[in-house]
């Protein structure tokens, strides 16, 4: 045992690293701000949307894997964001991720992924097929006059 | 002892061994008349007239026989043997339908010999009827059902399956109404009986024996009735159906809710069906004073009409004078300025056909209070004389029942088979069952009886009140004890309605004074429409010539569709309102709409013909923004400024019994008196008539539209079109 | 519960009844002197056969409870006032079904409320109702047992009758084929 683990210097050490990592004290506050949470990790790979998926395993499991959302969302990120092939490895459904498994299938017919666009504009609104029960009546258009 | 004849059954006076001591210990309960009968069902004593049959007199101490072809409105068949009982001394069952009481009877409607009769007829009926109650829509409201689990057996000896199987009959086409499924028949021969005896359209029968008997048209044929839909109810089994409620609904599932109806003058009783606050369909109620157990055609299945064109939102026209929706404050509002801001003279409110008493109050109050006087209803009946102040000169004064009683009747330019089909049915059953002659001045129709057709000229009316006729109908008409003269309303809006009015007020009256029975009364003025009786009683001015010559500003409709306010009539700047629950030809020409309830959605009085005021029922509630009709008025009133000064159902009521207590009297009617002060004030209108009478409904294709619901009901439409369709047919 | 007591209490009646002499002329009944009788009493086999505490119930359901001022139970039933106020309670016969010959379920009377506002559920697309009131179908035995619960709940009543008994006419089969009147038969 060390005296720097002795004296907990490790940690702040592990704490620059972190920091440095995440690009200064600057860009590691904007990380803080915009997910609450700070993290050294090895980036695995990043989906077509911007998301960057990192690991760690020195992290407790179920924490060493994360998703950094892209910048383009902002602070709207949403799980459901996070595409559905990346979404088996952040599950820890597979260790391979997409990009480095080769049984994965890829069909022309397999649609894009969208998020789940409930509360928006673009939400999918269920609209009833039976007939009314009351037909209002509508006015005939006065023509001339 | 039971074979001998009922003449000389009755006239037996020695009683039976069992009766003086059974008399002496039931002497207080039953009070014995002499003429009666005395019979015992399951030991208990019942007195009967002579001639009753052992199932009436069972009903009598309320023990019920199964039954299938009895019905106690139709004439005995006495084929479907469900009511076989046991009779003491007799060897085999009895029908009990067909089988007059005799002296001593004792009847067994529950041993055991009973039973196994019954159980045998109920076997033999399932032999050939199909086991399909899951999907037939009788099922949950079937006799067959019922009776089979009450009396049937436990157990099936059928095993012939698959070798002949069961029966099966094709189904026949009678029309839009009525849907077949003939193999479910058991040959009550219940519908062959209604057609020839109450529609008295002769166009069911049977054809074959045994296994092959069938019932039909003979020739594919659509049932051209106006009571068509009674079959429907009388079918005791799945065969004879409804169409537009096929495979609607359950028995079970449905809200019902008594009601009245308004299609017609009559004020039939119904019965609504609602079900996830929709009307699903209509059914009679029994009244004995108004339509028996039936219900006509168009009160029946015009309610998918409610359905159809209906006013959900109140509307406004737009600058390019286009109906648009609006909100309720801005139509108020819209509709309130006008009224404010006209001058009261040229202020008019018209009241159409389905209008209820209590709209027809508030609005005449309402422009009371504003000014006007103009308050008048579409139909038209003559002012001059003592017009509307007797109620005894617009009104069925014999009542419905009573005419039944009538050994005359002297129809003058009614087609009161299409007016009000269920007073001719009362016609048909006295002249059925009565003997009772009619004599019809008018339009040579078909009134489904055989009449005199006296002619259809004016002037016989005239001649006939004078006396000076030389037609075998005057003879009969004088030596009659209980006459019936019967005018149709639609006379009284030509030139010479009032002076024809008063010929038949002379006729009736010059009758009346002869007759033997003085509460007897012979002058009837059939309405056609549900409102007209109220509006009048009201004060509501009959017809719109006159208020319409005079140029109105404001026109307010409530619920008047027959267009005879059209926008042609009225000067360009006139404002239309219109108060109502279906768009038609009141709703088209108006600037401002307000959506009405109709007669289904709210509790609301209607006079019918005979002056009896009835109440509708709230059976759902009124679709989208429309309201109920007093209460929209009400609500307008605040806002002209002129507030109407009751606030809830009961209130108004109070204002109608002001009014005339007659509003308010549900279920009952008066006798009306002052004939012969309407009669003396007529004396001056008897002047010469010459025209040619004339009806609008002449035959069945002309009667199912004829309101703003029937002609939007597509069930009407399609009647209509069937009836045109079988018109073209060479049977 | 009415049922049980009404038809209790018309069988002791007319037990007692039957047992009296009809011409009896004293206002007391001498039941134990016999010549006051013609002949033996008639006692019904059921009056024999119940066991003893069953005919005392039965005679303690006999004695009806007089409750000599008309309660308003209307402030303690914690029904809501608008629910006591506004509504209106039909008292009716329920009507025969049009559809069938059978008469068992009418035989007596019910009280109903009006029908208050429907609509739609948006979810389910069934229908709901904000009235509690509006399955309420009380039966009663006679109308004036549905007025006093009416009146004690302090509801607003109205009795409906239409006219439904008929003038009784014997039925005849002959008719069909008598040969001078018009109800002779022409199809079969």
């Amino acid at each position: 045992m060390s005296v720097a683990k002795l004296l907990a210097l490790d940690k702040v050490a592990k704490l620059f690293n972190i920091i440095k990592q995440n690009g200064g004290i600057r860009a590691s506050l904007y990380k803080l701000y915009k997910q609450e949470e700070l993290k050294d990790g090895v980036l695995v790979g990043e989906d077509k949307f911007g998301n960057k998926y990192y690991e760690n395993p020195r992290y407790f499991y179920s924490r060493n894997r994360w998703v950094e959302y892209s910048e383009k969302v902002h602070l709207n990120y949403d799980a459901s964001q996070v595409p559905a092939e990346w979404y088996g490895w952040l599950h820890y459904k597979t260790d391979l991720p997409p990009h480095q498994d080769p049984s994965r299938p890829h069909y022309k017919w397999m649609a894009e992924f969208t998020e789940n666009l409930s509360g928006t504009t673009g939400q999918y609104t269920p609209y009833s097929t039976t007939r009314a029960k009351i037909e209002p009546w509508v006015p005939k258009p006065k023509t001339g006059a | 002892m039971l074979r001998q004849p009922l003449s000389r059954a009755l006239a037996l006076t020695s009683p039976t061994r069992a009766a003086p001591l059974a008399a002496r210990r039931f002497a207080e309960q039953v009070q014995a008349r002499p003429d009666n009968v005395e019979v015992f069902i399951d030991d208990q004593p019942v007195y009967v007239p002579p001639g009753t049959t052992v199932l009436q007199a069972a009903a009598q101490v309320g023990v019920e026989i199964p039954r299938f072809c009895y019905h106690e409105r139709l004439a005995v068949a006495g084929n479907c043997r469900m009511c076989l009982v046991e009779v003491e001394k007799s060897p085999k069952p009895v029908a009990a339908c067909a089988m007059p009481v005799m002296k001593g009877m004792r009847v067994k409607t529950n041993s055991d010999l009973t039973r196994k009769a019954r159980e045998g007829v109920m076997e033999f009926l399932l032999v050939n009827h199909p086991l399909d109650c899951p999907i037939c829509d009788q099922g949950g409201e079937c006799d067959l059902q019922d009776q089979s689990m009450a009396f049937g057996s436990d157990k099936s000896r059928f095993t012939d399956i698959h070798f002949s199987g069961k029966r099966a009959v094709e189904d026949k086409d009678v029309g839009p109404l009525i849907k077949t499924i003939m193999t479910r028949c058991i040959h009550c021969t219940r519908c062959i009986r209604f057609a020839s005896e109450v529609a008295g359209v002769d166009d069911f029968g049977t054809t074959g024996r045994g296994t092959d008997m069938q019932v039909g048209t003979y020739v594919e044929k659509m049932f051209l009735s106006e009571l068509s839909g009674n079959i429907i109810d009388l079918c005791p089994v799945g065969a004879l159906t409804s169409k537009p409620y096929s495979f609607a609904a359950r028995p079970w599932e449905t809200r019902r809710i008594d009601s009245v109806d308004v299609l017609d003058p009559l004020g039939s009783n119904i019965v609504v069906a609602t079900r996830t606050n929709e009307v699903l369909r209509i059914l009679p109620r029994t009244n004995e004073e108004i339509n028996e157990e039936w219900l006509a055609d168009k009160s029946r299945f015009a309610c998918d009409g409610l359905k159809r064109q209906r006013l959900v939102t109140p509307m406004m026209a737009d600058s390019r004078g286009n109906l648009t929706p609006c909100e309720w404050e801005d139509a108020i509002v819209a509709a309130a300025r006008a009224l404010r801001d006209c001058p009261p003279d040229k202020l008019v409110a018209v009241s159409g056909d389905l209008a209820d008493a209590e709209s027809l109050v508030a609005l005449k109050d309402l422009l009371n209070k504003l000014g006007s006087e103009n308050t008048c209803t579409e139909q038209y009946f003559p002012l001059e004389g003592s017009g509307i102040d007797f109620r005894s000169s617009y009104l069925l004064n014999t009542k419905i029942a009573n005419v039944e009683e009538a050994d005359f009747v002297l129809l003058i330019g009614t087609n009161v088979r299409f007016e009000a089909p269920l007073l001719n049915a009362r016609i048909r059953k006295a002249f059925i069952h009565k003997e009772t002659d009619v004599a019809l001045v008018g339009p040579k129709v078909d009134l489904t009886y055989d009449y005199m057709h006296v002619g259809d000229s004016a002037s016989i009316v005239k001649d006939l009140a004078t006396g000076t006729s030389a037609h075998e109908v005057l003879k009969r008409l004088e030596s009659a004890k209980r006459p019936v003269v019967i005018l149709g309303a639609d006379q009284l809006k030509t030139q010479e309605g009032s002076a024809l009015l008063a010929y038949t007020q002379e006729l009736a009256l010059r009758l009346q004074d002869k007759l033997q029975d003085k509460n007897w009364k012979v002058l009837n003025v059939l309405q056609r429409t549900a409102s007209q009786v109220a509006a009048l009683d009201i004060g509501y001015k009959p017809g719109v010539g006159k208020v319409l010559e005079a140029g109105p500003k404001v026109v307010y409709l409530l619920g008047a569709d027959a267009g005879v306010v059209t926008r042609e009539s009225l000067p360009k700047d006139a404002v239309v309102i219109y108060q109502g629950h279906h768009g038609d030809v009141g709703a088209q020409a108006a600037d401002i709409v307000l959506p009405g309830a109709a007669y289904t959605e709210k509790r609301a009085t209607y006079v019918n013909a005979e002056g009896r005021a009835q109440q509708t029922l709230v059976a759902v509630t009124p679709p989208g923004k429309a309201r109920e009709d007093w209460k929209i008025i009400r609500a307008l009133s605040e806002v002209v400024g002129e507030r109407l000064p009751y606030d809830n159902l009961d209130e108004v009521r109070t204002r109608m019994s002001e009014i005339s207590p007659a509003l308010v009297s549900y279920g009952d009617v008066q006798d009306n008196n002052y004939f012969a002060q309407a009669r003396a004030l007529a004396q001056s209108l008897q002047k010469p008539v010459s025209g040619k009478l004339d009806v609008q409904l002449k035959t069945l294709e002309d009667y199912f539209m004829t309101d703003s619901i029937s002609r939007a009901s597509p069930t009407m439409a399609k009647c209509v079109q069937a009836v045109l369709k079988q018109k073209q047919s060479p049977y | 519960m009415f049922k049980v007591i009404s038809h209790t209490a018309n069988l002791t009646r007319s037990q007692l009844s039957r047992s009296l002499p009809a011409f009896s002329t004293s206002a007391t009944r001498l039941a134990g002197d016999p010549t006051s009788r013609k002949e033996a009493p008639i006692i019904d086999n059921e009056s024999v056969l119940t066991l003893p505490e069953k005919a005392k119930e039965r005679k303690a359901l006999d004695t009806a409870i007089v409750v000599p001022v008309k309660v308003d139970l209307s402030p303690i039933t914690g029904v809501p006032e608008e629910h006591v106020k506004t509504r209106r309670v039909r008292i009716y016969q329920p009507a025969k079904n049009a559809m069938q010959s059978g008469t068992n379920n009418i035989h007596h009377w019910e009280m109903e409320f009006d029908t208050r506002q429907r609509w739609e559920n948006p979810l389910m697309g069934w229908t709901s109702t904000g009235d509690p009131l509006s399955n309420m179908k009380v039966q009663f035995s006679s109308p004036d047992e549905a007025i006093e619960h009416c009146e004690k709940n302090g509801w607003i009543w109205y009795l409906d009758i239409p006219k439904t008994e008929k003038q009784f006419k014997p039925k005849n089969y002959g008719v069909n084929f008598s040969w001078n009147r018009r109800t002779r038969v022409s199809t079969k």
